[in-house]
């Protein structure tokens, strides 16, 4: 099947968007504070700036080849087997993503909401999700991803609004942390939270106009990046640098410590927690999405929704690896780190070597 | 992937031959069937043959101007008896002033004779006893003489028809009153004269095998995205069954995914709202011996929009229409999030409340999923039977439910309190939403959120809205988006979503629908007519009403 061209520019960022802000906002302040205390505001900002360069590396490829996505054009690149061997490497990455963010989000509501069901069960029921909503086209996939964004925005601003009068400016000082050695990691460590937004390679050949992909690069880490920064900004000024060391999910926390004016609901954290599960399904379906959609491409299949209930088994049986949620966050810390290597420095590699080979796809014609 | 890309597996089946055969009035060529040869006795067996031991079938001999030999058939149910007798037989029987018998022979006598003679308009030949028996099916006469290679069709057909009264079921405080009725014919006239324009057009086919029902589509010539005519001509050309009674039985067929709760096609009886939905690139269906009819393509937004929106002031009715949208929205979700508040996360509703809440439930032996789903299922029960009861005896009856078996539930300890309110509220928000079929959609998808709340509480709920909502965004009516112009975005369209805006500042007709021509308002309408003085006239009144 012929891909369709009819992916706006706004539908690009709303997916990019909604696939960064997920699961990882849970404990993204932790991993800011463990890395620099006072300056976790300034690791995630960097952070979205090492980000956006490797979304421009994938963005730039996909504007060289814009009826192609990664899976196809790397062949074209360095070589058919060379480029496989890192193609699959790519795909079973994603597919621990998926694994490894149902089974973080498992966790969270098995530990804060259902604390009497079984962490496989909620594992499942978000798997399954996914996996039902991953059979449908890629516009379909757009337009799921753009009708959430607002639920995903408006939440958690309204959080940060309303905790701010709980904030103190002297917790966000010296904003280049007291012990700035750590930032490096940190930044790094951050920076994996915005892997999701290599779904921008299999975006570009479906956008009207592949022409605009760096425009949506750009405001989509601007909107999540700066929704980072704010949530970081916040959680520390409320609970301070030291304080927040101590909480699994400051952002949890940061809904918990906050209520509605009028008291028209006692605690957020519950209602929170529910309308957050919109975001990770949103960073689920991407993962899962682009997981079946390359396993196709690099299989060379026509029938596109081959995968969805055949990966599904995989993806959880690798969701269950982690034997409790220390390790599953040791897991995925090791999981970022690699992801890094794929989702920004093979690309970056791809495309040294194409503009040095000169290879580009051929231009839509318009 | 071409546009209707997502079609169903029903519909590909090839057209039946002769089914859909566009009824202009002109008899089919007669190859392959059994001609009229001219012997009057041959045709009279012939019709008997066909109708049998039928007793209404009438045959009437007579003599044209006294001197050839000819007879009339006809069903005397379904036609004017009055005309018959006075503008067929009388002057079929009385040779026209000024003429002498001499002039008329046998050869071409009823082409003359509908030409010079008969005081009818609607006459024509016919060369074969297939149309002819086709013709007697409508009710309409069929003159046949003696010597006469065909046969002449009169129009006479006329069916009792219920006057023109309120739609029953869409009614307006504000805003026309007519509504359509069962025969097609005053229902087209109905649009036609709201509608004065030459683009207004419509195509005529005949679906059902037996019934041989009138199909007809109108549209806007001109307006109407031609691509969608032809997917409607195509989808509504493959139909093949026996009887088309309503409307409903097309829409079954025609739409895009029949295992989706929501409905996909709209239908309605007021003639105005079909004239509004035309002029936005709609494409009404009428069926011959239906009230209802149908408009596509449809978008969800549709549902929660009332003829009223339009007819009165836009500031009044756009906050009515938000009320109506929260009404909707209660109506789907508000027994699930009470049974997942009260089960998994009573911390989140204000301590005073939950301790009376608490208190309410003391004495009632279940959870809250299977209280709320009880109560659900016998408020069901009751919404049925008011309905099914007879107009005189379903006002007592909804008095009886709802106050005394309420109060009784209660009082009984069968049932606490706030489970009632809860249930009455979701029940009279479903009423509040003006599309019948969308409401029925929400009142069965409330039944799973409700179980899902029981299990998972929030959490379930939660999963279930994104099951729904990912399937109303994956949903298309006849290549539409169902979400438009929600998702994807069309600031146009905003302007009639969440509130109606003014009239004057609608100014094009929704982009998803593709229409040909995208204005609708004059381009000097730009500002409230009180400020309009300098911009010049602006253009006649914009009929530009959408529902």
């Amino acid at each position: 099947m012929k891909a369709t061209r009819d992916i706006t520019a706004t539908q690009a960022a709303a997916v990019v968007v909604s696939t960064i802000i997920g699961v990882g906002v849970l404990p993204l302040p932790l991993f800011t504070v463990q890395a620099a205390d006072t300056g976790a505001p300034l690791v995630t900002l960097l952070a979205s700036v090492l980000a956006l360069v490797g979304l421009l590396f994938v963005t730039l490829l996909g504007m060289r080849f814009p009826d192609h996505s990664i899976i196809q054009y790397s062949e074209q690149i360095i070589g058919k087997w060379p480029a496989r061997t890192i193609n699959a490497c790519v795909i079973v990455f994603f597919a621990l993503l998926t694994s490894l963010t149902a089974r973080e989000f498992g966790e969270v509501v098995v530990t804060s909401v259902l604390k009497q069901t079984p962490v496989e069960v909620t594992v499942i029921v978000m798997l399954m999700l996914a996996a039902i909503s991953a059979r449908n086209n890629i516009t379909t996939f757009s337009y799921i991803h753009l009708f959430y964004v607002p639920l995903l925005l408006v939440p958690v601003l309204m959080i940060i609004t309303l905790s701010l009068k709980n904030a103190e400016p002297l917790n966000l000082q010296p904003i280049w942390g007291n012990q700035p050695s750590g930032m490096l990691q940190g930044i790094l460590t951050v920076a994996a939270l915005f892997q999701g937004s290599f779904v921008m390679t299999i975006m570009i050949p479906a956008m009207r106009r592949p022409a605009k992909a760096l425009a949506v690069s750009f405001y989509s880490i601007l909107i999540a990046g700066g929704l980072y920064v704010v949530i970081v900004i916040a959680v520390v000024g409320v609970f301070g640098a030291q304080e927040t060391k101590k909480l699994l999910w400051p952002t949890l926390e940061l809904a918990k410590a906050t209520s509605l004016p009028a008291n028209v609901l006692e605690r957020l954290d519950g209602a929170f927690l529910a309308v957050w599960v919109t975001a990770v399904f949103t960073t689920l379906l991407t993962s899962y999405f682009l997981t079946s959609v390359s396993l196709k491409q690099m299989l060379r299949l026509e029938e596109p929704r081959i995968f969805t209930f055949f990966l599904l088994p995989f993806v959880f049986v690798l969701a269950m690896m982690p034997a409790n949620i220390a390790k599953m966050y040791e897991a995925v810390a090791r999981a970022g780190q690699i992801g890094l290597g794929l989702t920004m420095v093979y690309p970056g590699l791809l495309l040294l070597i194409s503009l040095l080979r000169r290879k580009r796809g051929k231009p839509i014609e318009r | 992937m071409p546009l209707f890309g997502q079609r169903t597996r029903h519909l590909k089946g090839k057209p039946r031959r002769g089914n859909r055969k566009p009824d202009t009035g002109i008899s089919d060529p007669p190859s392959g069937r059994k001609p009229i040869d001219g012997r009057l006795d041959a045709l009279i067996a012939e019709a008997t043959r066909v109708f049998g031991t039928d007793t209404t079938l009438t045959i009437r001999r007579f003599r044209i101007f006294g001197s050839f030999p000819a007879a009339m058939l006809y069903f005397p149910n379904m036609l004017d008896q009055t005309a018959l007798n006075e503008s067929i037989l009388k002057p079929a029987m009385t040779v026209p002033p000024g003429q002498s018998l001499s002039e008329w022979t046998s050869q071409g006598l009823l082409g003359k004779l509908a030409s010079e003679a008969l005081w009818h308009s609607e006459c024509r030949e016919i060369e074969d006893c297939d149309s002819m028996i086709q013709a007697l099916l409508q009710g309409d006469t069929v003159l046949a003489a003696e010597g006469s290679p065909a046969a002449l069709v009169v129009g006479t057909r006329k069916i009792d028809k219920r006057g023109i009264d309120q739609p029953g079921t869409e009614q307006v405080i504000r805003g026309p009153r007519e509504g359509f009725v069962e025969p097609i014919g005053p229902n087209i006239a109905l649009i036609r004269y709201r509608l004065q324009s030459a683009e207004l057009r419509t195509r005529q086919m005949t679906i059902g095998r037996r019934t041989l029902s009138k199909v007809v589509i109108c549209y806007m010539d001109g307006l109407t995205d031609p691509e969608l005519l032809a997917e409607v001509d195509r989808r509504l050309s493959a139909i093949d069954i026996d009887a088309v009674l309503d409307s409903g039985y097309l829409e079954q067929f025609i739409e895009d995914n029949q295992w989706s709760p929501f409905p996909q096609v709209q239908y309605t009886e007021r003639p105005d709202k079909v004239v509004a939905n035309l002029l936005e690139g709609r494409i009404a269906i009428l069926v011959d011996g239906s009230p209802l009819a149908l408009i596509v393509p449809t978008v969800f937004n549709q549902f929660y929009q009332a003829v009223e929106d339009y007819t009165e002031r836009f500031m009044q009715m756009s906050a009515i229409r938000m009320a109506r949208l929260v009404a909707l929205v209660f109506s789907l979700v508000f027994p699930s999030i009470y049974v997942s508040i009260i089960s998994f996360n009573p911390e989140l509703i204000p301590t005073e409340f939950a301790v009376a809440v608490a208190g309410g439930r003391a004495g009632v032996p279940w959870p809250a999923v299977v209280e709320v789903l009880i109560i659900e299922i016998s408020m069901e029960v009751l919404r049925e039977a008011t309905i099914r009861l007879p107009q005189q005896v379903g006002g007592a009856l909804s008095i009886v439910g709802v106050l005394v078996i309420g109060q009784a539930a209660v009082a009984a300890g069968f049932a606490s309190p706030i489970t009632v309110v809860i249930i009455a509220l979701t029940t009279i928000g479903s009423f509040a939403t003006p599309a019948y079929n969308a409401a029925l959609a929400l009142r069965l998808l409330r039944f799973p959120l409700i179980i899902i709340a029981g299990i998972f509480g929030l959490y379930g709920v939660m999963i279930g809205l994104i099951l729904i909502a990912n399937h109303l965004l994956s949903l298309k009516s006849f290549g539409v988006p169902y979400l438009s112009p929600l998702v994807p975005v069309s600031f146009e369209g905003m302007k009639d979503l969440l509130i109606r805006g003014p009239l004057w500042w609608m100014k094009r007709r929704p982009e998803f629908l593709k229409p040909r021509d995208a204005d609708r308002v004059g381009p000097n309408m730009t500002e409230p007519p009180e400020t309009n003085e300098d911009a010049g006239r602006g253009s006649s009144t914009p009929s530009n009403s959408k529902e």
